[in-house]
């Protein structure tokens, strides 16, 4: 369990640390917790020539609030969100999201710019990003970029950030009912990743769904808005009829599943219905 | 592992089947494919530095193309290794005519060895789809950009004096001539 | 004898706990010898395959590198690796240290790159090029017997290990009688024994004086020097194998692994220090797997829930070659099947087969655990057909207290036993009767309650030597220093059990010494007498015993010397916290005296032996078998519990 050898670059700011992945090209990876691709380092099933720390930029790393935005920097942790007093306030989704990452010390050194930018097909945060609609911006040369979570996973492990470019926060508009989100999975015994996660955030307004935003990550290569559903609940009375109903097309989005030693693609697509439905009423109970 | 899929191209099976069969246009298309040289008729050696996401290697091995059924059928044999592990299979690509396009119908079986097949199993499916789909886009790509150049009466170089048809016709001599 | 128990059965706090828990002990890994080199080895990524050409050029000539090893070069020169089981007409195949022209499992060693530091080892290993010509696989144990399955061994002409039958009594009888007849197939799946330490080994020769020191994380330094030394063909007696602190081991360092007699030949190539320490993934595909058994079990009952008898019919995977022990795990399966029940007719047969994968062996009970899930689950089974309660079927057939010693039709005596009374205890802490009504009330609601009970015997203290390849004694040395200090060399290899604690305790209590004045020393072969190791809830029963009876032994002679200090019979003193009393004038004498006495050798008797030493090797007259009850249901509180404590006795 030995990494090949590299070179290692720990640039103090985010200009510099482009400027060096324009000058190694696809010889090089960003690392910053590490949590991704160090142990795809170990098994060399990766073996960079240059390594670029980012963990040690100034001002890439912590929560903030603009306005109405929750502004996240990439470097911050899973346990820093998962502890945070005001996400728990404006956004419990993304606390509850966070709590369920790995265990303790996945969290302590994991960060959500890593984890989203590795696109892993069973990890938690691509649902809460797509349940809370995020705007995730991307730094290039001489360049900055919006793209918006639907948009951000782009096939397994791969997401929209050009191997030129860096996640440098994650901006998210402070829900109108925060409490009313949930996040619920089924983790893989030994990991923790998702065989099936679902996380919601609803707006009710008067017994009825004025919005609701379900993401699903696990069933199928990429993590996906579950758009059917979302029509299916959006101005209706949420009762447990309307609800089952809309959680049966949960999976509709999903073409192709994923398959493993722990759940075959129908057991998923199955799992993604039960849990969607789960996770739709426990944000409402919590409404 | 069986793989298995179909792609829809928006071209004339004649068309395709150039494309899919010249050596050129394959190694232009599969994304990471850094060689890919004739070692004799019919049987090409490859380096391919493949991956997805953080995972990526240098594999090297050969490609041999058998059973050719000009323009619709031919059988790949693949044996590759590098660091992360070894691929080895073989698969058969049916080129059907449908409509104004042309329907590729793919079907392998590939085993997967080595740290690639311990640690990553859960992600070898979804890869391997994801990569047949992105040469197939690029197949496709390959094949607008032919339809254009003949629509605007120019050349369109690549495919048309591709290697390999000459391969395949010292394959199908060589076939011919065995006694059966 | 009598003493005052100051430490046995008291809570003291473990002697290993300080340095453990400070990170100041030293495993294999902290052991830092100079100009050590490193060694690396390349696995088969293949689980069968032909090696066509090993490419090691840009490997030898990579920074750092000193050497690389292939098959051709230990072939002939380093012995196979050995299995030690004997089963009539069993097929052992050659189990070369690094592959021969052919590798049989994922994982298998090919290739040994000798290196400066382990990173330029490693990056050289990924510059080794081996053409592999993939053959058939087969994992499956099941396929592997049948005809069109490819054969690992050809040599065999068969992926057949062996067959054994076990068990007596009149089974076609039984099953001829029988009400009933149930059967049920079950599978054992392979697992993988993690110790938090991997496996590791540093050798050193030294060439002067043709002496090899061989630190390895192992259970048996013993049994290791032995085989070790048959492997490199020298002496026993110029091997020292150490086994320093070893993080667990759960039968999976119960072992000769490859890599213990390949670094020994590599330092004596090198005449270097060369060290290997596993990493996780090695742990993972090269150090033995556990369980592997795929049977159809058959029980045949009265249809009062009378046991008849029992027959077995299992296929037990071997992995592709025979480590120390792997055809012995299921014989022990076949030893515990009537549980703790009375079963008077006992049939099994084993096949035992080839697989292309690694070698299963001792893990965690080894075979017996397997028998224990197959008696428990055929008896819950058998309580479903015939309605009967399955806490009543098991009660039924316990043998009675006074039926002890029980023979069982697998040929055991069971010393002891009151199973009835630790299954009333699981009752009564779970409330078994609350438990059932709520199920049934359930039931009424269509919901499902579960309860699982499981009573179950276990075969310990491994065991008369009858019973194992090696023997199975232990042995144990006690030496009263001359200022009273005691030193204990024990034959036993803990690692993590905490002997050296317990050890102690017996010490401090039969010799009335404090515990802090003892020190228990194991895994050295150069300083402890030969001994079996640590296995098969073996250490304290076994060991504890031959350490308790090597006391007597410096106590009686200790008695001896203190008759004539005290000028006295030996018969009229009395042995009591340390101190020899009862001498007619009230004089006495403490044990330090004694041993100061011993060693000066100024007043002793004319037939009297200076020192104060003696060594035990204690045979044990059979196992022990403890036993418990399990029970867990799922009631209207949540989770309810129950556990029938293990009574041992001897």
């Amino acid at each position: 369990m030995i990494t090949g050898n590299f070179d290692y670059f720990a640039p103090s700011n985010v200009e510099e640390a482009i400027k060096l992945l324009n000058e190694y090209g696809d010889d090089c990876k960003i690392i910053s917790g590490g949590h991704s691709l160090v142990p795809v380092l170990k098994l060399r099933l990766a073996s960079p020539a240059v390594l670029i720390d980012i963990g040690r930029i100034k001002g890439l790393k912590g929560i903030s609030f603009e306005g109405g935005t929750i502004v996240i920097g990439t470097n911050t942790t899973h346990a820093e969100i998962a502890r945070s007093a005001e996400l728990k306030k404006h956004c419990p989704l993304l606390v509850e999201t966070a709590g369920q990452i790995g265990d303790q010390q996945v969290r302590n050194r994991g960060t959500i710019g890593g984890s989203l930018t590795h696109a892993d097909p069973a990890a938690d945060w691509p649902a809460a990003v797509l349940a809370l609609d995020a705007d995730i911006i991307v730094k290039g040369k001489g360049s900055v970029r919006t793209i918006k979570a639907t948009d951000f996973f782009v096939d397994i492990m791969t997401s929209a950030v050009k191997s030129n470019e860096i996640v440098t926060e994650i901006r998210i508009t402070k829900p109108a009912q925060p409490q009313a989100a949930a996040y619920l999975k089924v983790p893989q015994a030994a990991s923790g990743f998702a065989v099936v996660g679902v996380a919601a955030q609803l707006t009710l307004k008067d017994g009825r769904c004025e919005k609701v935003a379900i993401g699903i990550t696990g069933l199928g290569p990429k993590a996906y808005r579950a758009s059917t559903s979302e029509n299916a609940l959006i101005g209706n009375t949420l009762d447990a009829a309307t609800i089952s109903a809309a959680a049966e097309k949960a999976d509709t989005e999903a073409v192709d599943t994923m398959e493993d030693i722990h759940a075959s693609g129908e057991f998923r697509r199955n799992l993604t219905r039960v849990y969607t439905k789960r996770a739709i009423m426990a944000a409402m109970s919590r409404a | 592992m069986k793989v298995e899929g179909s792609y829809t191209i928006h071209a004339s099976r004649d068309h395709a089947w150039l494309l899919l069969i010249d050596p050129e246009v394959i190694s232009k298309c599969i994304s990471g494919c850094e060689s890919l040289e004739e070692k004799e008729p019919g049987i090409y050696n490859i380096t391919l530095k493949a991956g997805v996401g953080s995972i990526k290697g240098v594999f090297t091995g050969t490609i041999r193309l058998d059973n050719i059924n000009e323009p619709e059928h031919y059988r790949m044999i693949v044996d590759c290794k590098g660091s992360p592990g070894f691929i080895r299979g073989e698969g058969s690509l049916d080129v059907i005519e449908s409509g104004d396009g042309t329907i590729v119908n793919y079907v392998g079986d590939v085993s997967v060895g080595g740290t690639l097949a311990s640690v990553g199993q859960r992600m070898i499916q979804a890869t391997s789809k994801m990569m047949a789909g992105n040469f197939f886009a690029a197949i496709e790509a390959e094949a607008k950009a032919w339809q254009k150049a003949e629509e605007n009466n120019e050349p369109y170089k690549a495919p048309k004096h591709g290697f390999f048809r000459n391969t395949i016709r010292q394959i199908k001599n060589k076939v011919t001539a065995q006694p059966y | 004898m009598s003493f005052l128990a100051k430490y046995i059965g008291q809570k003291v706090r473990r002697t290993e706990d300080p340095r453990l828990i400070q990170g100041i002990g030293h495993y294999v890994d902290d052991i830092k010898l100079a100009d050590t080199l490193h060694v690396v080895i390349l696995r088969s990524t293949h689980a069968h395959a032909k090696i066509n050409s090993i490419d090691l050029e840009a490997a030898k000539s990579s920074p750092g590198v000193v050497a690389v090893y292939t098959g051709k070069d230990v072939e002939g020169r380093v012995g196979f690796v050995p299995c030690a089981a004997a089963l009539p007409d069993l097929k052992v195949p050659k189990y070369p240290v690094l592959a021969q022209g052919k590798v049989i499992f994922v994982g298998q060693p090919v290739a040994a790159i000798v290196a400066t530091d382990k990173y330029k080892a490693r990056d050289a290993a990924d510059l080794i090029d081996i053409d592999y010509d993939p053959l058939d696989v087969v994992t499956d144990p099941e396929a592997a017997v049948q005809a069109d399955s490819s054969v690992i061994h050809e040599e065999f002409g068969t992926n057949i290990a062996f067959h054994h039958s076990a068990g007596t009594g009149d089974i076609e009888a039984a099953f001829k009688q029988a009400d009933r007849i149930v059967s049920e197939k079950l599978y054992h799946q392979r697992l993988a024994p993690v110790a938090l330490e991997p496996r590791g080994v540093l050798a050193h020769y030294l060439p002067g004086e043709q002496q090899m020191t061989l630190w390895s994380s192992t259970q048996i330094p013993h049994l290791m020097r032995t085989q070790v030394a048959l492997m490199l063909g020298i002496n026993e007696n110029r091997l020292r194998v150490i086994a320093p602190e070893v993080g667990g081991g759960f039968g999976s360092k119960l072992n000769v692994y490859a890599e213990e007699a390949l670094l020994g030949w590599i330092s004596m190539q090198l005449k270097k220090p060369v060290k290997w320490i596993e990493s996780r993934r090695e742990n993972m595909t090269s150090t033995i797997h556990g369980r592997s058994q795929s049977g159809t079990v058959e029980m045949a009952v009265k249809n009062d829930g009378t046991l008849l008898g029992l027959k077995y019919q299992v296929i037990a995977d071997m992995g592709a070659y025979l480590q120390l022990l792997t055809p012995a795990i299921p014989t022990l399966t076949g030893l515990m099947l009537s549980g703790c029940y009375k079963i008077p007719a006992i049939s099994m047969q084993c096949t035992g087969v080839f697989t292309n994968r690694m070698s299963t062996d001792a893990y965690r009970g080894a075979g017996r655990p397997e028998a224990t899930y197959l008696v428990e689950r055929i008896m819950d089974c058998v309580a479903l057909e015939l309605k009967m309660d399955p806490v009543e079927l098991r009660r039924k057939n316990f043998p009675k207290p006074e039926e002890f010693p029980f023979a069982t039709a697998t040929g055991l005596f069971y010393d002891s036993g009151d199973y009835e009374k630790s299954l009333a205890r699981a009752l009564e802490m779970s409330d078994y009767q609350k438990l059932r009504a709520e199920q049934s009330e359930a039931r009424k609601q269509g919901r499902y309650l579960g309860i699982g009970v499981s009573t179950y015997v276990e075969i310990c203290a491994m065991g008369p030597s009858i019973a194992l390849p090696a023997g199975g004694w232990e042995s144990a040395t006690v030496r009263v220093e001359p200022t009273g200090k005691v030193t204990v060399m024990t034959g036993i290899s803990p690692h993590g059990q905490g002997e050296e604690t317990s050890f102690a305790q017996i010490v401090g209590d039969m010799l009335g010494v404090d515990m802090d004045d003892v020190l228990v020393i194991h895994g050295d072969t150069s300083i402890v007498q030969y001994g079996i190791g640590t296995f098969g809830s073996r250490g304290l029963a076994v060991g504890g015993a031959a350490l308790a009876c090597a006391l007597d032994k410096v106590v009686a002679k200790a008695r001896k010397l203190a008759a004539h200090i005290l000028q006295t019979d030996e018969s009229s003193l009395t042995f009591e916290n340390g101190r020899f009393v009862g001498a007619p004038n009230d004089s006495s004498i403490t044990i330090q005296e004694i041993a100061q006495a011993a060693h000066t050798a100024h007043n002793i008797p004319p037939d009297f032996e200076p020192g104060l030493v003696a060594t035990h090797f204690f045979e044990p007259k059979n196992f022990t078998f403890p036993f418990g009850s399990h029970l867990r249901g799922r009631g209207r509180q949540g989770d309810r519990r129950g556990q029938g404590a293990s009574i041992y006795r001897r």
